[in-house]
């Protein structure tokens, strides 16, 4: 779903009333997004605003909504469902019932079925009108009821607006939430009893993608953790889905981590002077009123316009994640595996520059000397309570255990490069992306030969070398 | 048969047995911490009423999820705000505890308790004509050891937040109960759970002892062992059932809390008896193991399957004692009655496999125990034929007595039927874990044993509290829990069949499954139907206890010493000491026709001159 | 009133039975036709099973609702039979169903031995049904590792093993053995239009054995508790012709050996 550039207004969006198009008899699904602890952490006034003035909470909430009334933002890079179309004309017909004829762009068509029109622009905009007589060729929607306002020509509305978005969260809601969270916390009720804990998109970080080490996740990589799950956790295989069903999770997703990246960086903007702790100090030498105007008129003024930009800066980066260019490409094809290339490896391995044995083990059993040292923790700058390396999560992560030959992020060779070249975000596994291309090779090699070692630290058998193996000394290592 | 003068002090007394002939009792130690038989039996039987719409809580709860999958659970959803961002919809391990606790409960704190704790006990002395139980202290303690139980039962609910108590199914197999980590309820919730467990195990275990000791050496002078009533019979074998049995699930349990040794004190130390080596769950440090999960199930349907029989045989007993009053005839096959009994109970103890025919154990005992399964249908359609043969002929009385003891064998027929397809072992291996075994253990449980419990109830009732339950009200009850039970579980053969499986929090997230939706809607429907219906027999029992119509010693005209005693008997039970002459089946008897009714009580010496009916 | 209640219990029955007569063109019956040769068998005995029982559950729920009819409709002022049983009715009715459980019994032991002993497996053209995968059961779902092709299943994992989630690809009309095992705890790998059902037993490797008659999609589903995912494992076994899975695993083996250099239209 494409951005027409030519639409310039401030918040471009849609209510999508989630009873309308799921068929999901949920009268009583009255869910709610949580706000994120630094949203809870800024002074009340700050996140609630004023009559007037919009807080953290109601820029949010005008742009994504609540889980039954979601709003498209339309700037986002998700596929809320839908094709965009503009009005030709509305004719009213003798028995009163409205036409409505619409025109689509060059090269694009109508959908076969259509249950509904999304007023978007115009008199009408955020108005949800079904169909009830719909002929795709000429284009023509037969309204069930009566728009409140005129429609007119040039209008723009989509058909069947929202469609994915709304599906992607009935489905979300039975197969998801009740780990990751409503908001896609990472806190459902099932969550704490689970390690590793299931993500919190709402920082935007995936750990297993394809993209490179300064780019978010590309939409391939959510889907295939949703089609293919991530061995030795607790996310399953949703193998069985239709595509339909995988395409319209991974854009809920989409839409709740674009919501919760959204929302911090609204928080980082109100954090530094107005959370409250800062507050606290501030009301020390100033007054309370005096800090309040200060805050309204940032509200009024400068939030409400870097808004906007904020949510520029979101669209482009996940846009660009999602391109050709911010995939990792080995610029070499793989070197073949042998006792040389694993022997290489592993010398790589236990290199200085690359220093994989420290916290990955001697042997690579997950058990190298970061795992019991203390750490600090990069925000707060203390330690953290108990010894070993922790993600951005504040959760205690295990480096892997090679030995165990199971590779969270997929165990094709591609995958594991990009494990190493791009890291693993949001843990403590670095990008090697100034790391030569062969040598990433040989570290994989090596890598992939690690559960079948005879000893630890040997550099393995070669595959076609089995039958041989009892017969041949040991290499010399 | 000899005659014997009675001696007004002539019956057993255990030497504890403080006589209460200090009659100031205060209100303590007569109606909470009572050491009589009758207080205690009444306990029990409040107790479990009460345990019983817990029990039946839960179970709708389950159907509602099955109805309205993850959609807002009423009641539930908002409680406590445990469901609050997810609109009410329960979480996945909130489900597994829903029907893990639904099964612990109605067996441990419903069905047990409530045949031999409140029926045995009440009945027991009454019946064969003694004062009390051998050990009333001990009574007493087996009563008072329900409720640190079910305190443990309602701290495993809401350990760790509430929404996930123990999760395992009440079989609770390793090592999904045995590691900690392996589930959420498998913390300390599954300890509570299995301290609860032990409990009640030594609150049964106190009974059954009690129940051996009475039935052995107190009874009447006259009352010989084939004139007891069946009732007796029925209470004294499944007192040696549990007497054997539990000792096995108490120590099987006790190496599951050694196993999990963590979750009760900060420790690392633990054993491994069903925990094999190198298991890695929820990422946790590889086991270290040695251990073998399914020595678990061996020990565990060990007890349980006779612990089935234990929630099976009091009601047989009872429901042959009132089908022979309501029906005004013998029973049919006294003797084979009694055999039959002692066989189930017997093959009982060696047909435990046929829970385990999939589990990956020895071929060779599949074998086995397909033949021994098979062969405890027999006693079981014995006693069917003889049930319907002592109604047969008769003079019936129409009363909801009647109609929940014919509920009562209609029931148990088609539970024992539908056995025989879980004993096939082929045909066990399709219908292993899916609604078919869900069925089936709800016709005998429910539809055979409750059934029988709600005529006992009403029959028992008079002797209670010495008036009546108003018999409309009952048949009301009947009608509409009968017509929801199997509403809600004649179709869950269906199900079975059509491959449903048993604990599923959402069935139709599989394409052969999908169908099956309404089906469930309209079960859930008939079991809020039967659910509601329960407040009838509530409503009646608590009514009737202060405001039912009077009645006298005997107001069913029946056979039993019980009915010779006043209602409700006093401390002592008897004014007259019993002795017994006759069986306790003389409906109907050229006897009873020379002194002109239909009945003669067993303690009526033979009446000249007319020779008895022999004894078949 | 009292005929209401007879017939009460005569009606139930009949509503029974009437829902299992309609019960198969609903849908409340076997999810289609068995798809494998153990699932014929065990349908067969199934089905004897039914006859014996509704026979008997016809006799047996008849003959309770004609004694009550009998005890309804009698004089008023009549006596009951005075009858302690009847010696010949209990010798007749304890010796006839014993021969019909153990007939029953009986009826079971060859499928019974063919499905679980690993001697009377059947074989495959003179030789030992091959192992086509390992079934790794875990929290929740199904891990299937596939030997290379050309190589025999190894208990462990072999370098060149070939791994996939949630699908068990099974060349149709020849038995084939997968080892079941389980990651974590116990789970139970089911297939109903099979019918076949084996638990998976953490520490044990388990041979289940199958050989689907015709090719299709199959649903593959858990059934012993495993924990709050438990109805979640919904996986499918796909049986094709032998060389179609050959190509399959071929496919497999090309996308497991990726190294990205290739078109990217491979990224699916």
């Amino acid at each position: 779903m494409s951005r027409t550039p030519s639409l310039n207004l401030l918040v471009l969006a849609f209510l999508l009333s989630v009873a309308a198009v799921s068929g999901c008899s949920d009268s009583a699904f009255n869910t709610s997004f949580v706000y994120s602890a630094g949203t809870l952490d800024l002074m009340p006034e700050a996140q609630n605003g004023t009559k007037d003035i919009d807080g953290v909470k109601a820029l949010l909430d005008k742009r994504f909504g609540d889980p039954q009334h979601l709003e498209a933002w339309l700037k986002m890079p998700v596929d809320f469902g839908g094709t965009m179309t503009t009005v030709g004309e509305m004719t009213t017909a003798e028995n009163g019932i409205p036409v409505v004829k619409l025109d689509v762009e060059e090269g694009k068509s109508l959908p076969e079925k259509a249950g509904s029109i999304q007023f978007v622009s115009g008199a009408c905009a955020g108005e949800t009108v079904e169909i009830s007589g719909w002929n795709a060729e000429t284009g023509e929607a037969t309204l069930a009821v009566v728009p409140s306002q005129s429609v007119a020509s040039g209008d723009i509305c989509f058909v069947d607006g929202g469609t994915v978005i709304q599906s992607g969260r009935v489905l979300y809601m039975r197969h998801c939430s009740h780990c990751h969270g409503t908001s896609g916390d990472g806190n459902g009720p099932t969550a704490r009893y689970l390690t590793p804990k299931p993500r919190d998109y709402r920082n935007g970080v995936f750990k297993f993608t394809s993209t490179n080490d300064m780019s978010k996740a590309a939409r391939e990589d959510v889907l295939r953790v949703v089609k293919y799950g991530i061995p030795g956790t607790y996310m399953p295989s949703f193998l069985l889905m239709t595509d339909e069903e995988h395409h319209a999770i991974v854009e809920y997703v989409r839409f709740l981590t674009l919501r919760g990246e959204f929302e911090r960086k609204l928080v980082a903007e109100l954090s530094s002077d107005y959370s409250k702790a800062a507050l606290d100090s501030r009301l020390k030498d100033e007054k309370k009123a005096d800090i309040l105007k200060e805050l309204n008129e940032f509200l009024a003024d400068d939030l409400k316009e870097s808004a906007n930009s904020l949510g520029d800066e979101l669209a482009e980066i996940w846009a660009t994640s999602d391109s050709e260019g911010a995939l990792v490409v080995p610029s070499i094809t793989r070197i073949p595996d042998s006792s040389e290339s694993r022997r290489r490896g592993r010398e790589l391995y236990l290199s200085k520059a690359l220093n994989c044995a420290d916290c990955h083990g001697i042997d690579g059993a997950g058990n190298g000397p970061q795992t019991i040292a203390f750490e600090k923790n990069p925000t707060t700058s203390e330690l953290y309570n108990e010894p070993g390396l922790h993600d951005v999560w504040d959760n205690l992560n295990q480096p892997r255990n090679l030995q165990l030959g199971m590779y969270r992020g997929g165990r094709r060779p591609i995958d594991l490069f990009r494990r190493i070249h791009a890291g693993i975000k949001g843990s403590r596994m670095p990008s090697f992306k100034n790391t030569p291309h062969e040598d990433i090779w040989n570290i994989v090699n090596y890598i992939l030969s690690v559960p079948f070692e005879t000893e630890p630290g040997g550099t393995g058998i070669a595959p076609s070398a089995a039958a041989a193996a009892t017969v041949t000394a040991p290499p010399a290592n | 048969m000899a005659t014997v003068t009675p001696a007004l002090d002539a019956h057993g007394h255990a030497d504890d047995h403080s006589h209460g002939h200090a009659h100031q009792q205060s209100f303590i130690s007569k109606y909470v911490f009572s050491q009589d038989h009758k207080i205690i039996g009444i306990q029990f039987l409040c107790t479990t009423l009460l345990m019983l719409m817990v029990g039946g809580a839960l179970a709708l709860a389950v159907r509602w999820q099955l109805a309205f999958p993850w959609q807002n659970m009423p009641v539930i959803g908002q409680l406590f705000g445990l469901f609050q961002t997810e609109g009410g919809q329960i979480s996945p391990e909130f489900y597994t505890m829903l029907f893990t606790m639904h099964a612990s409960v109605m067996i441990f704190l419903v069905i047990i308790p409530i045949l031999a704790g409140a029926f045995g006990n009440f009945l027991i002395p009454l019946q064969i004509g003694c004062d009390d139980m051998a050990f009333p202290i001990l009574n007493m303690l087996s009563y008072w050891f329900m409720w640190p139980a079910m305190v443990c039962f309602a701290c495993s609910f809401f350990w760790a937040g509430g929404t996930a108590g123990p999760g395992n199914g009440w079989t609770s197999y390793p090592l999904l109960s045995d590691l900690p980590q392996a589930a959420p309820g498998s913390g300390a919730p599954q300890t509570f759970w299995l301290f609860g467990l032990t409990l009640i195990g030594v609150s049964s275990m106190m009974g059954s002892v009690n129940y051996l000791t009475t039935i052995i050496n107190m009874r009447a002078p006259g009352m010989t062992l084939f004139r007891m009533p069946l009732t007796i019979w029925s209470m004294f074998i499944t007192a040696i059932l549990q007497a054997f049995a539990l000792p096995v699930l108490t120590a099987a349990g006790f190496m599951l809390v050694f196993d999990r040794l963590g979750t009760i004190f900060p420790t690392t130390i633990h054993s491994v008896f069903f925990i094999p080596a190198n298991i890695i769950v929820n990422n946790a440090e590889p086991t270290v193991g040695g251990g073998q999960p399914l020595l678990w199930q061996h020990l565990f349907w060990f007890y349980s399957h006779p612990a089935v029989y234990i929630m099976l045989l009091p009601a047989m007993g009872m429901v042959s004692d009132m089908l022979s009053c309501m029906c005004r005839k013998p029973v049919f096959g006294y003797k084979p009655m009694v055999y039959s009994l002692a066989a189930i109970a017997g093959l009982g103890f060696i047909v435990w496999g046929h829970h385990m025919f999939t589990s990956g154990m020895n071929p060779a005992l599949g074998m086995t125990f397909m033949t021994s399964t098979m062969m405890i249908a027999l006693p079981s359609a014995i006693k069917t034929f003889n049930w319907i043969g002592t109604m047969w002929g008769g003079n019936l009385k129409f009363n909801a007595v009647l109609l929940n003891c014919a509920g009562f064998v209609a029931m148990f027929i088609v539970g024992g039927l539908s056995g025989i397809f879980m004993a096939a072992v082929p045909v066990d291996i399709y219908f292993h874990d899916t609604y078919f075994i869900v069925a089936h253990f709800h016709y005998v449980l429910f539809g055979s044993t409750l059934f029988g419990v709600f005529g006992a109830i009403q029959f028992w009732f008079p002797k209670m509290f010495g008036r009546e339950m108003n018999d409309t009200v009952q048949k009301w009850h009947f009608v509409l829990s009968f017509i929801g039970f199997n509403g809600t579980f004649f179709p869950m053969h269906l199900l079975g069949i059509a491959g449903m499986p048993r604990r599923y929090a959402d069935p139709y997230l599989h394409g052969y499954l999908s169908h099956l939706l309404d089906m469930n809607r309209f079960m859930t429907v008939s079991a809020i139907i039967m659910g509601l219906a329960q407040f009838l027999l509530l409503g009646n029992f608590f009514y009737s206890m202060f405001r039912g119509k009077k009645v006298g010693r005997n107001p069913w005209n029946a056979n039993g010493l019980e009915w010779t005693a006043p209602s409700p008997p006093g401390h002592g039970n008897f004014d007259i000491a019993p002795i017994v002459y006759r069986g306790p089946y003389e409906y109907s008897s050229p006897e009873s026709d020379a002194l002109g009714q239909d009945y003669i009580l067993q303690t009526v010496p033979h009446v000249a001159g007319i020779k008895s009916v022999a004894h078949h | 009133m009292k005929k209401f209640w007879a017939l009460f219990f005569f009606f139930w029955p009949t509503v029974a039975i009437y829902a299992c007569l309609i019960a198969p063109s609903r849908g409340w019956w076997f999810p289609g036709p068995p798809m494998s040769r153990t699932g014929v068998q065990i349908d067969g005995l199934f089905y004897l099973i039914l006859i014996i029982v509704t026979i008997t559950f016809v006799g047996t729920q008849y003959a309770l609702g004609y004694v009550l009819w009998k005890g309804a409709t009698k004089e008023p002022g009549s006596k009951a039979v005075f009858s302690h049983g009847s010696h010949k009715l209990e010798i007749m009715w304890t010796i006839v169903p014993s021969f019909v459980l153990v007939f029953i019994s009986l009826s079971q032991l060859d499928v019974l031995a063919e499905i679980r002993v690993i001697s009377s497996f059947p074989k495959d053209a003179g030789k030992p049904a091959t192992k086509v995968a390992e079934v790794m059961a875990r929290q929740f779902e199904w891990r299937i590792r596939y030997p290379k092709p050309g190589t025999e299943l190894t208990t462990e994992p072999s370098p060149e093993d070939l791994y996939y989630v949630n699908e068990l690809h099974v060349p149709t009309g020849k038995p084939v053995v997968i080892n079941l095992r389980t990651q974590d705890v116990q789970h139970a790998f089911f297939a109903p239009q099979l019918r076949v059902k084996q638990d998976a037993v953490p520490g044990l490797v388990i041979p289940v054995w199958f050989d689907i008659k015709e090719v299709g999609e199959y649903d593959l589903v858990c059934a012993e508790l495993c924990g709050w995912g438990h109805f979640k494992m919904k996986a499918r076994i796909v049986a094709q012709s032998q060389g179609s899975v050959d190509k399959y695993l071929k496919q497999l083996e090309a996308e497991q050996n990726e190294d990205g250099t290739k078109a990217e239209s491979a990224e699916e």
